[in-house]
C-alpha cells in the first residue's frame, strides 16, 4: 500500500496534515527533519580535494619521488642539473593534473541541470492561510496549489483537480500532457494518476496537492543520486595505464636498487650509485608518455568532431573502440523519427495511402478520427505537433483542409491509457472518437463496420481484424487503431468510462517511420568487428521485429522481451536472456534501461547506450560509453553523457567506434616508440657500472629525449589513419594489456637494443677519437666528454627518426602503408631534429644539456644504424604477415 | 522471539513513523506494544502537545488492530527513561527514530537515538524514515556483511518485517573488489561472485528458506556504503534493513563507516538493526 491507493482524509491522517495544511511551527519542524527541498550532489569533493587526487595517483607518486630525489641529490650535490630535472618532473606532474581535472569537471554538470527542474517559488497553504514561500523551504505534509504554468516543486499526492493537466516529459520523455484526478488508484506510485512528480509542469487546470517526498527523495531527486553517485569506473584505457604504471614502477625500482648493489661491490662510491640509481628510474619511467596518450585523445576527439560525435570526456574516446554491446534506441536513432501513413486497414482489406483518393468513401469514419481526434494544427502552410499526428493530417489531404467541426471534451494521450479520445460536433451531430494501441481500444469497442454498415463483433470479424493488426505489424508498420460512436448528449461529467465505451472498430492506419539510409551499413560494420547491437524500444514486438529484420539489425528469429515481462524477470532470468545472441526490448519505458546496461556491465561487456530524456541520465551515466542525442537531447541527457551525437544517427556511433579503435591502435604504437627509448637510456648506465667507464648519457640528456623530441613524432603517431581491417576484428580482449609481451619485447629487445648500439658506438667513436683511453675518467666539463656524451644523444634521436617510420605498424610494410600518407610524420621529425640542432650546437641548448658542437660527420656515422633499424624491422614484419606466423592470425589485440 | 515491543515517540514525525513500524511489527509477532515518550524538562509546551498527540494516533491505531498497547508518558531524562522501562518490563526490542538533523552529529557527538542504541539492553531498530509515502514498503533491500552476528534474530526481523508487509525481500552483498598488484581490478562475472558467498550469507540465505519468505540475491563489489544506496535508488526499494555498524570512531575514521554512509544518503526508509538475542 502507498500513497497513492489511500483515500483523501487517509492522505491526511497518514502525512500527520489536513486541509488547512501544516502550522508554520510544524513545517519548521519538518523541514529541520527532512531537509530542505533541493537537489544535491551526493558526496561531492571539493575542487581542492579532486585537484589532490589527481596529483596523489601512482604515477604521480612515482614522479614525486623521482623529484624529490633529483632535488636531494641537488641539495647534496649541486651543479649537476639534477634541480632542473626535480622541477621538470614537478612540471610533468601539474600539467598532467591540471588538465585531467578541468577535463573531469567539464563532465559533472547533469546534476546541476536536473536542479533548473524544481521551482524557486512556490505556493502553499500553511494555517489555513494561502502564502507563497521559495521552493526549498517545503516540507513532508506541506499542502501544495498548483495551476497552469507551474512547475511542481516536490512529489506530491493530489486531493483535490480541476482539469489537471502536467506535463511529465521530464521524468517520462514522453511530450504529452497527461490529466490528473484525485481519486485513489492502486498500482506502482510511478504510474500513479494522482501523484504530481517533483520538477513536471503544470499544463493546464489546477489542484491541490499533499507532499510527501522532498529534495533528493524526491523522483527527480532518485535520478540525481543515481547520476551523481553512479561511477562507471576506469576505462579501459586507464586500467592499462595503471598496470603499465605498476610494471613500469616495479622494474624500474627493481633496476635500480639492484644496480645500486652492483655499483656497491664494484668499489664506487655513495655518490656515484645514488645518482646511478636516480639514472636508472629515470631513464625507465617514460615520462613523456601520460602527456603523448592525453594529446592523442584530445587529437582523436577533434576528428571525433568531424564525424559529428562530440566528446565530452578524452577517455571516452578510447573507451568507445573497445565496446562490445550498443544498447540503442529506435525511433529518431535507428530511424528517421519522420512518421508516414503507408497503409490502411478498413473492413478487412488493406489499401496504400496513396491510393486513399480511390477509397475516401470506404475511410469516412476513419478518416474523421484521424483529423478531427488530433492536436497537431496547420500553421502558415505547415503542420506542426506530434509527429505522428501530422502524418495522419497529411494522409487525410483534402479532408484534413475540409471538414469543420467543434471539439467539446478531450481526453488527452497518455501513455499508460495508449489512446486519446475526443468529443466533437459536426453539423449538429455530436460523435465520439478515439485513436490508440488496439490492444486499448478493442475492449471499448463492441461493433465495426462491414460493407458499409456497422455490425456487433463477433469472433469471425475479430479474427480478420487480429490478422489485418499483425499483417501490418508484421510489415514493420506502428499501428494504430480508429474507433468512433455518435452520441444523443454530452456532459463532460460523464467520466471518461462512458465516454469510451460502445465504440464502433473503424479501421486501422500503419504508421512507417523510415530507417536511416546509414544504419543498414552501420549495423553490418558491428556485426563485423563482433559487437552486438540490443535495440530498446517502445515499439509493439512485430513492428519491432519487422523493422530490426529490415535494417539487418537481426536474421533469425531474434529473442523479445516485451517490458511487462521484463518487470517480472529476476536479475539472473534477465542475465541469462541478454546472452541470447539477438536480442530485443519492446514496449520498454526508459526507466529500464539503466537494468539492462548494469547486467550486461556485471557480465563484463563494455556497454554504450544512447538516451536522450532526463530519466536516461543515470543509464548514460553508469554505462561505459553514455551517448546522448544533440538534436532532441534534453541538457541533462547531455550533461550526463561522455559522447553528444550532433545528428542523433546510430552511424555515427559505429563512426566514432572505429575512431576510437584507431586511436587504441595508435596508443600502442606510441606506447613502442616511446619505450624504445628507453633502452637506449638505460644501457649507458648498466656500461658506466659495470665497465668502469665514464657515464655515456646525464639525465638531463635523457629528458630531452623523453620530454622533448620524442613528444612529437609520438604525437604524428597518434594521428596514423585506421587500418582498413579494424572494424573487421573483434573487440580487443581486456586481458591483453596495452604493455604485452610481444610489444614489450619488440620495444626493449629489438628496436631499443640497435638504438642502444648506436648510442655506445657514437660516444666511445667520438671519445676514441679524441685520445681517450680505457680506464680514464674525465671530468663532467671536459669538452671531449660532453661532445661524446652528444654523440650518444644524437645516435638515439637519429634512429628514433628511422623508429617512428617503423612503429607507423606493427605488421605493414611502411612502403605498403605509403611513406607520405601521414604528413604529420615528417612535421614530428623536422621538430625532434630541429629541437636536436638547438641542443647541440646552441649555446644555450650546450648550458642546459651539457652538450658540446658536434662535426657533421658525427651525424652521418649514424644513419646506418638508422636504415638497419628500418630493414630488420621490415624483415620482422614479413616473417609476421608471413602464413606460417601464428602471429599473422592472432586476432586484433 | 518479540513479545513485548517499545516505540520511543517523541515530538518529530519521524517517530511516529517508527513507531508505526513497530507497530505493525506487534501485530504480525502477537506481541505487547509500549509506545514511550519521555518528555524533556526544558521542553516547550508545543513540543510536548505535538508529541501526546502522536501517542494518542498510534495508541487509536494499535487499539483499532487490537495489538496489546500501553502508554507510558514520564517526564525526565529520556535514555534513562527508557532503559528503565525496558529492564522493568523486559522489553525485547526497542523502535528509535533518528532524523536528518542527527545524522550530522549523532556518530560523533552522541545522540539520544545512538544512545538508546548502545546502552538498552535489549535490540534496536534505529528507524530513519525519508520517503513517507511508501505506506507498506514492498520491496525491502537487505544488505548483507560476510560476518554476520545474531544470526537467528536478524532472519527472524526480516521475515517478520516482510511478512508483515507481503514485501519482496532483496538481499545484497558488496564485496571488496578483486585486485591484483600488477593488474589493478579484475573483474567476476556474478556466477563467480556466487562461488565466493560468504559462509555467514549462505547461511542466513538458508534461513530464509525456512520462513518460507520470497526473496532475491544480488552480488556487486564495490564501496558498501554507496552500492547499498545506488542500489536502493536504482531498483526503487522502499526499506532497507541492515545491522548496525560495529565500527570504532577511530576504524570509522581511518576505513570509512558504511552503516552511516547509508544513513546520510538512505533515497527510502532505512532500519538499522542492533540485534541482542543471542542465538
Amino acid at each position: 500500500m502507498k500513497i497513492n491507493s489511500l483515500a483523501r482524509e487517509d492522505v491526511f491522517h497518514t502525512l500527520v496534515t489536513s486541509e488547512a495544511g501544516l502550522t508554520e511551527e510544524a513545517a519548521r519542524n519538518r523541514l529541520a527533519e527532512f531537509g530542505p527541498n533541493a537537489i544535491q550532489e551526493l558526496g561531492k569533493p571539493s575542487l581542492l580535494s579532486k585537484l589532490g587526487r589527481q596529483f596523489t595517483h601512482f604515477l604521480a607518486l612515482i614522479l614525486w619521488v623521482a623529484a624529490a630525489l633529483a632535488l636531494i641529490s641537488d641539495a647534496l650535490h649541486p651543479g649537476e642539473g639534477m634541480l632542473t630535472l626535480g622541477l621538470a618532473i614537478v612540471a610533468v606532474i601539474f600539467i598532467n593534473g591540471v588538465f585531467t581535472l578541468a577535463q573531469e569537471h567539464k563532465a559533472e554538470r547533469a546534476v546541476e541541470k536536473l536542479k533548473l527542474l524544481l521551482p524557486f517559488r512556490v505556493r502553499v497553504v500553511r494555517g489555513g492561510q494561502e502564502r507563497e514561500i521559495p521552493a526549498p523551504e517545503v516540507a513532508p505534509g506541506d499542502l501544495v496549489i498548483l495551476s497552469g504554468g507551474d512547475k511542481v516543486p516536490a512529489d506530491a499526492r493530489l486531493i483535490e483537480t480541476q482539469f489537471l493537466m502536467v506535463n511529465n516529459a521530464s521524468l517520462t520523455g514522453e511530450s504529452e500532457p497527461v490529466p490528473l484526478s484525485a481519486k485513489p488508484c492502486d498500482g506502482e506510485l510511478i504510474e500513479s494518476s494522482n501523484i504530481a512528480f517533483a520538477g513536471t509542469t503544470v499544463v493546464s487546470g489546477s489542484g491541490k496537492a499533499v507532499v510527501f517526498a522532498t529534495g533528493m527523495k524526491t523522483e527527480v531527486g532518485r535520478i540525481a543520486h543515481l547520476t551523481s553517485a553512479v561511477e562507471t569506473g576506469l576505462t579501459p584505457l586507464q586500467k592499462e595505464i595503471v598496470r603499465a604504471t605498476r610494471i613500469i614502477a616495479f622494474l624500474a625500482t627493481a633496476m635500480g636498487l639492484v644496480f645500486f648493489g652492483v655499483g656497491y661491490f664494484a668499489g664506487r662510491t655513495f655518490w656515484e650509485n645514488f645518482l646511478f640509481a636516480i639514472g636508472i628510474i629515470v631513464a625507465n619511467v617514460p615520462e613523456g608518455l601520460l602527456p603523448t596518450v592525453t594529446l592523442a585523445l584530445a587529437m582523436g576527439s577533434q576528428r571525433m568532431a568531424r564525424k559529428k560525435a562530440l566528446v565530452k570526456n578524452l577517455t571516452a574516446v578510447e573507451a568507445l573502440g573497445s565496446v562490445t554491446v550498443i544498447c540503442t534506441d529506435k525511433t529518431g536513432t535507428l530511424t528517421q523519427n519522420k512518421m508516414e501513413v503507408s497503409t490502411f486497414w478498413i473492413d478487412g482489406t488493406e489499401f496504400a495511402a496513396r491510393d486513399l483518393p480511390l477509397n475516401r468513401a470506404q475511410a469516412t469514419y476513419l478518416l474523421r478520427v484521424a483529423v478531427l481526434c488530433n492536436n497537431a494544427k496547420g500553421v502558415d502552410g505547415e503542420y506542426k505537433g506530434d509527429p505522428t499526428e501530422i502524418s495522419l493530417l497529411r494522409a487525410a489531404g483534402d479532408v484534413a483542409r475540409e471538414l469543420r467541426s467543434e471539439r467539446l471534451f478531450e481526453i488527452p494521450f497518455d501513455a499508460e491509457r495508449k489512446r486519446m479520445t475526443t468529443v466533437n460536433r459536426i453539423e449538429g451531430r455530436t460523435f465520439v472518437f478515439a485513436k490508440g494501441a488496439l490492444e486499448t481500444l478493442l475492449p471499448l469497442c463492441d461493433r465495426t463496420e462491414q460493407a458499409g454498415e456497422v455490425v456487433p463483433f463477433d469472433p469471425a470479424l475479430r479474427e480478420r481484424l487480429t490478422e489485418g493488426y499483425h499483417a501490418l505489424m508484421d510489415k514493420g508498420l506502428r499501428v494504430l487503431a480508429f474507433a468512433y460512436k455518435e452520441i444523443e448528449t454530452f456532459s463532460p461529467a460523464d467520466g471518461p468510462e462512458r465516454i469510451e465505451s460502445q465504440l464502433v472498430l473503424a479501421g486501422l492506419v500503419g504508421l512507417e517511420d523510415q530507417p536511416r539510409p546509414e544504419v543498414p551499413e552501420a549495423l553490418h560494420k558491428c556485426h563485423e568487428a563482433g559487437i552486438k547491437v540490443v535495440m530498446l524500444t517502445g515499439d509493439a514486438s512485430r513492428t519491432a521485429v519487422a523493422i530490426a529484420k529490415e535494417i539487418g539489425l537481426v536474421h533469425g528469429r531474434p529473442h523479445v522481451i516485451e517490458g511487462h515481462e521484463f518487470a517480472a524477470l529476476t536479475d539472473a532470468e534477465l542475465r541469462d536472456r541478454l546472452r541470447e545472441e539477438e536480442v530485443l526490448f519492446t514496449r520498454m519505458a526508459p526507466k529500464h534501461k539503466m537494468r539492462v546496461v548494469s547486467i550486461l556491465m556485471e557480465e563484463g561487456e563494455r556497454v554504450a547506450v544512447t538516451g536522450d530524456g532526463v530519466n536516461d541520465a543515470p543509464a548514460l551515466k553508469k554505462a561505459d560509453i553514455g551517448v546522448a542525442m544533440g538534436l532532441t537531447g534534453t541538457d541533462v541527457a547531455k550533461e550526463a553523457a561522455d559522447i553528444i551525437l550532433l545528428d542523433d544517427n546510430f552511424a555515427t556511433i559505429v563512426n566514432a567506434i572505429e575512431e576510437g579503435r584507431a586511436v587504441y591502435e595508435n596508443i600502442r604504437k606510441f606506447t613502442s616508440y616511446i619505450l624504445s627509448s628507453n633502452i637506449p637510456e638505460i644501457v649507458p648506465y648498466l656500461v658506466f657500472v659495470l665497465f668502469r667507464v665514464p657515464l655515456p648519457l646525464t639525465i638531463l640528456q635523457i629528458l630531452a629525449v623523453d620530454l622533448g623530441t620524442d613528444m612529437l613524432p609520438a604525437l604524428a603517431l597518434g594521428a596514423e589513419k585506421p587500418t582498413p581491417g579494424l572494424m573487421k576484428q573483434p573487440p580487443r580482449d581486456p586481458k591483453v594489456g596495452l604493455l604485452s609481451a610481444p610489444l614489450l619485447g619488440r620495444a626493449y629487445l629489438f628496436l631499443g637494443l640497435i638504438e642502444a648500439v648506436a648510442a655506445l658506438y657514437g660516444f666511445f667513436y667520438v671519445l676514441g677519437s679524441g685520445g681517450w683511453n680505457w680506464g680514464e675518467m674525465p671530468a663532467a666539463n671536459d669538452p671531449l666528454y660532453m661532445q661524446a656524451t652528444t654523440a650518444c644523444l644524437t645516435a638515439i634521436i637519429v634512429c628514433q627518426i628511422a623508429n617512428v617510420m617503423a612503429c607507423r605498424s606493427s605488421r605493414e610494410s611502411l612502403f605498403r602503408l605509403g611513406l607520405f600518407s601521414n604528413p604529420f610524420i615528417f612535421v614530428g621529425i623536422a621538430a625532434e631534429v630541429t629541437f636536436q640542432l638547438l641542443i647541440v650546437y646552441h649555446p644555450v641548448g650546450n648550458t642546459i644539456f651539457s652538450t658540446q658542437p658536434l662535426p657533421a660527420r658525427v651525424w652521418l656515422l649514424f644513419v646506418p644504424f638508422a636504415l638497419f633499424l628500418l630493414g630488420a624491422e621490415e624483415i620482422r614484419k614479413a616473417v609476421a604477415r608471413s602464413p606460417w606466423s601464428a602471429r599473422a592470425k592472432a586476432p586484433h589485440s | 522471539m518479540y513479545k513485548k515491543i517499545l516505540a520511543a515517540v517523541n515530538e518529530h514525525f519521524n517517530s511516529e513513523i517508527a513507531a508505526r513500524y513497530a507497530l505493525d511489527l506487534a501485530r504480525v509477532c502477537d506481541a505487547k506494544l509500549y509506545l514511550q515518550f519521555v518528555a524533556g524538562r526544558r521542553q516547550s509546551r508545543s513540543d510536548m502537545d505535538t508529541a501526546e498527540e502522536a501517542m494518542r494516533r498510534l495508541f487509536a491505531e494499535a487499539t483499532e488492530k487490537q495489538i496489546p498497547v500501553e502508554r507510558i508518558v514520564v517526564t525526565g531524562d529520556p535514555v534513562q527513561e527508557i532503559v528503565s522501562t525496558v529492564r522493568d518490563e523486559a522489553i525485547e526490542l526497542a523502535f528509535v527514530s533518528t532524523r536528518k538533523e542527527d545524522v550530522k552529529k549523532r556518530f560523533y557527538a552522541g545522540t539520544v537515538a545512538r544512545k538508546l542504541s548502545v546502552r538498552l539492553p535489549c535490540s534496536v531498530a534505529l528507524v530513519r524514515a525519508v520517503r513517507v509515502g511508501h505506506i507498506h514498503p514492498a520491496r525491502i533491500l537487505v544488505p548483507l556483511k560476510a560476518q554476520i552476528d545474531h544470526l537467528e534474530e536478524r532472519t527472524f526481523f526480516i521475515a517478520k518485517v516482510a511478512e508483515v508487509f507481503h514485501a519482496k525481500v532483496f538481499l545484497f552483498h558488496a564485496p571488496r573488489p578483486v585486485t591484483r598488484l600488477f593488474h589493478g581490478p579484475i573483474h567476476l562475472a556474478p556466477g563467480e561472485w556466487e562461488t565466493r558467498l560468504p559462509k555467514d550469507v549462505a547461511e542466513l540465505i538458508e534461513s530464509l528458506h525456512r520462513y518460507k519468505v520470497e526473496f532475491e540475491r544480488r552480488i556487486i563489489p564495490g564501496a558498501v556504503g554507496k552500492s547499498i544506496t545506488i542500489e536502493a535508488a536504482a531498483k526503487r526499494h522502499d526499506l532497507i534493513v541492515m545491522g548496525a555498524s560495529q565500527r570504532s570512531l577511530w576504524a570509522s575514521f581511518l576505513k570509512g563507516n558504511p552503516v552511516e554512509d547509508v544513513l546520510r544518503q538512505t533515497p527510502c526508509d532505512l532500519i538499522i538493526l542492533n540485534p541482542k538475542h543471542e542465538d
